[in-house]
């Protein structure tokens, strides 16, 4: 039995590296390839390189005491991370936790002839996978701490040893509360049980350290490590130094000093992984209910994050009020914002906007007024500009209800009586409208803050302040478009990519794609912007002498204007063709 | 009102689909069959304009699906195997949605007697999420019939839906003939192709082995035999091991 599971599990393993490998052959997978492994290499292994060359000169100087005996210190404070994390394990979980199948396991597995404790066993052992995994990338991050003792490969057993038992508390955990429900114990029970223990902990040992803590002496205050081991030894008392002892145990192999005190922590610490193992093992409770519900919950959370539904101001699906009265005739582009509204949350509402825009300039008027120094309306506007800045930068990565959440319907959209760059306009309609209406919101409170600073910038006279901001707020919408278009037209012209930088995690190749996504970004938006702007300032220096700076910056906009939405039109045009053309079963095939 | 002349998909060096050739007049119901992998999803998928095709030309209504898709698009229906709907909207906001996309004025009125005729009408405002599988091939059913198509490709509309269903579905279908529309369906279920289909189109492996009225292939390859069943003509034409 447990071979034909080790056999599932390795076969799976095989085919997916497999898959990898071969997905290299295309060239985009392989320049992705190369820049995470660059990337990689210039994060960690270098530095872990330079490190066990030479001593590192700066970095956690907590090992700058040698007085104070550190490992203990961590031991205490891990242990304690270990104990809270136990906490929420046993508090957390609803009514019926299950284990973490997937659907395909749930249905293969769950109808065969296969015993409770072999499933059990298949999980268990299926997790040290990830687990292998978790370990060495754990010690990747750790070689740079430098109050570590040992060496890298008993970093890495150490970390095996701390995440296997984690996985171990956890899944035992669950099936312990499954077995409680079954007997009757409810979840608020549980809990309230759970929340009770962990407060007469804390009662009793923040009582216990008023009666007898030690003196905070200045040697106690030489430094972060003695302060952190001043608060090691208030934590370590009474019932606490017991509840941490196990946890102590295990964090040993990782803190170990040399070989020999590894060896000597390493006993206890696989004493207890023992023991959890068999507490699991030996739990036969019936969770397999639960873990279909469970493998459900996790096929949707995976499909929406597939499909990219599962950012910024995208709600649970959930009927809702139409955002505005659809009807059956009209441009065919506002159906998808119509769409498209209704994926997102209720608050982006024209009306809570106007309401938004009425707050912030009561608030910043009534602030300007109240501070006649400038420092409110200086914040005021410092802020609202970074915001602004974040928002042009990084809204496009967040506010995707547009192609990029609709991807899995393309065979659908695809009948549409519709020009590709219709549809692709419709789409981009929500993400636009949402990052138009933030920009414009910080647009209105840094006018307002510098209208209430006065006249601290010279050629900002009153006069020209409404045009300029005007001014600016019309290149808000296009600017946005063209940072939009970027991120569709990558999910366009790489569907495979786009898809797979939707999943956490992936393979070093998938790093060095997301990297190459964000420069690329960058890149295109400086390209779009560069002759824009260099148009737009000519015209202002030629023409201001002649027509006054306000008209100067008119007129500039208009022309800028004209730029971008030229860039936009092709950029749609040309988007919209692929489109067309986009067959995205066979985009997808591995 | 289907013309389809010498269609070929290639996938790199793989033909899924070769020089395939046929129409369909209105009032006609043509049945594309073939084993798993013949071709058939991938011809649909093709005719509709959903994917280019290698070579080879589809029309639709008179208009070319490569050169004019969107005149073509207006007067089709696709109905995909798997129903494609949209997380966030209910039925009616699928429909009303669907409306504008096609310009459909009058879309409530011709709402409502569809979502009856599908029996999802009091489901009107649940999510997809919240509708079983069959309910939501209904919808998309729906969705695809409100604007009135002329021509209908249906890739196995009949999976998933109950023996009622498989009869209402029947009957709206020969009932969207009867009214002068062109429908190409493919499906596994020959004994139901057999009460619907007025011809029969057999592909394996991307060609085409037998065209015609549901008599004429049946004549072709059923040796002088009376009485032989679509089942039997398609086992005998693919070459399959029983008989
Ligand atoms: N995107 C693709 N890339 C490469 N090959 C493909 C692609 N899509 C389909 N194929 C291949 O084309 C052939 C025809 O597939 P198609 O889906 O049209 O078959 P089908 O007749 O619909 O089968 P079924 O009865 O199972 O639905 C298959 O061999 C399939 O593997
Ligand atoms: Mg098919």
């Amino acid at each position: 039995m447990l071979g034909a599971l080790l056999y599932l599990r390795l076969t799976s393993l095989k085919n997916l590296l497999l898959s990898r490998v071969r997905r290299l052959k295309q060239p985009k997978y392989l320049v992705g390839a190369i820049v995470g492994i660059g990337y990689f290499y210039l994060m960690f292994f270098r530095r872990f390189g330079a490190m066990s060359s030479r001593p590192r000169p700066s970095g956690l100087s907590l090992a700058a005491l040698p007085v104070l005996d550190l490992t203990a210190v961590f031991a205490t404070i891990g242990a304690l991370a270990l104990l809270v994390i136990a906490a929420f394990a046993w508090a957390l979980p609803s009514d019926k936790p299950g284990l973490a199948f997937t659907e395909a396991e749930v249905a293969f597995l769950f109808s065969a002839p296969i015993s409770r404790r072999w499933l059990i066993h298949f999980k268990v052992l299926g997790a040290q996978l990830r687990i292998l995994l978790s370990a060495l990338f754990f010690t990747l991050i750790s070689s740079q701490w430098s109050f570590l003792g040992g060496n890298a490969l008993m970093h890495a057993v150490g970390w095996w040893v701390l995440l296997s038992a984690l996985n171990l508390h956890l899944t035992g955990a669950a099936l312990t509360i499954s077995r409680l429900v079954e007997g009757g114990v409810s979840t608020t029970r549980r809990r309230v049980l759970v929340a009770g223990l962990v407060g007469a902990v804390i009662v009793g040992t923040v009582a216990m350290t008023w009666q007898s803590a030690p003196a905070f002496t200045p040697r106690d205050r030489a430094g972060p490590g003695a302060i952190l081991a001043y608060v090691a030894r208030l934590i370590d008392t009474g019932v606490l130094h017991w509840l941490l002892w196990p946890g102590k145990l295990l964090v040993g192999p990782f803190l170990a000093s040399g070989a020999g005190a590894f060896f000597r922590a390493l006993g206890p610490a696989l004493l207890l992984l023992a023991a959890h193992y068999f507490w699991v093992v030996r739990s036969e409770t019936s969770f397999e209910e639960a873990s279909i519900a469970l493998a459900e919950k996790r096929a949707a959370r995976v499909a929406r994050i597939r499909s990219g539904n599962f950012q910024l101001g995208t709600a649970k699906p959930k009927a809702r009020r139409e955002p505005f009265h659809l009807r059956g005739r009209g441009r065919p582009e506002l159906a998808f914002l119509w769409k498209n509204l209704l994926s997102t949350r209720p608050y982006f509402h024209w009306r809570v906007w106007l309401v938004t825009a009425g707050l912030i300039a009561w608030g910043v008027t009534w602030g300007g007024r109240q501070d006649p120094s400038g420092l409110f309306a200086g914040i005021v506007a410092t802020f609202a500009a970074l915001f602004a800045g974040y928002t042009l930068l990084i809204g496009p990565q967040l506010a995707r209800q547009d192609l990029r959440g609709d991807l899995s319907n393309t065979d659908i959209l695809k009948t549409y009586p519709l020009a590709g760059w219709q549809l692709l306009l419709g789409q981009l309609l929500t993400p636009i409208a949402i990052l138009t209406g933030l920009l414009w919101l910080a647009l209105l409170a840094a006018a307002l803050a510098l209208a209430a600073r006065g006249g601290t910038i010279s050629w900002l006279t009153p006069g020209f302040r409404p045009t300029a901001g005007l001014c600016l707020a019309l290149t808000v919408p296009p600017l946005v478009t063209l940072q939009l278009l970027v991120p569709n037209a990558a999910a366009l012209v790489f569907p495979a990519w786009f898809q797979a930088t939707r999943q956490r995690g992936g393979g070093i190749d998938l790093m060095g794609q997301r990297l190459i996504f964000g420069v690329g970004q960058m890149l295109t938006m400086v390209l779009a912007l560069v002759p824009a702007v260099l148009v737009a300032g000519a015209l202002v220096f030629l023409t201001q002498w002649l027509i006054g700076l306000p008209a100067a910056v008119v007129l500039a906009t208009l022309v800028v204007l004209a730029i971008l939405v030229g860039e936009i039109w092709c950029g749609l045009w040309w988007l919209g063709g692929r489109f067309e053309k986009l067959d995205l079963s066979a985009e997808l095939r591995p | 009102m289907i013309e389809v002349h010498a269609l070929t998909k290639r996938y790199g060096d793989f033909t899924a689909v070769r020089e395939l050739s046929f129409t369909v007049q209105p009032g006609e119901v043509l049945g594309l069959v073939g084993p798993n992998g013949a071709g058939k999803t991938t011809s649909l998928r093709c005719i509709a304009g959903i994917i280019p095709a290698s070579s080879g030309t589809a029309r639709i209504a008179g208009h070319e699906v490569a050169t004019e898709p969107v005149a073509a698009k207006r007067a089709l229906a696709f109905f995909p195997d798997e129903p494609r709907l949209f997380d966030y909207l209910t039925v009616r906001q699928h429909l009303n949605f669907v409306a504008r996309i096609y310009g459909v004025a009058d879309h409530e009125a011709i709402a409502q007697p569809l979502l009856d005729e599908l029996e999802i009408a009091d489901k009107a405002d649940q999510l997809p999420g919240e509708l079983s599988r069959g309910m939501k091939q209904k919808l998309a059913i729906a969705c695809g019939l409100l604007h009135g198509p002329r021509v209908m490709f249906f890739d196995e509309p009949l999976t998933g839906l109950d023996p009622l269903g498989i009869r209402r579905m029947k009957d709206s279908i020969l009932k969207r003939a009867r009214d002068g529309a062109a429908i190409v369906l493919s499906s596994h279920l020959l004994h139901l192709l057999e009460e619907v289909c007025s011809h029969v189109l057999i592909l394996k492996q991307g060609e085409k082995i037998a065209h015609g009225t549901l008599a004429e292939v049946t004549a072709q390859f059923a040796q002088g035999e009376t009485g032989v069943s679509l089942e039997e003509i398609f086992i005998r034409a693919t070459g399959g091991t029983e008989h």
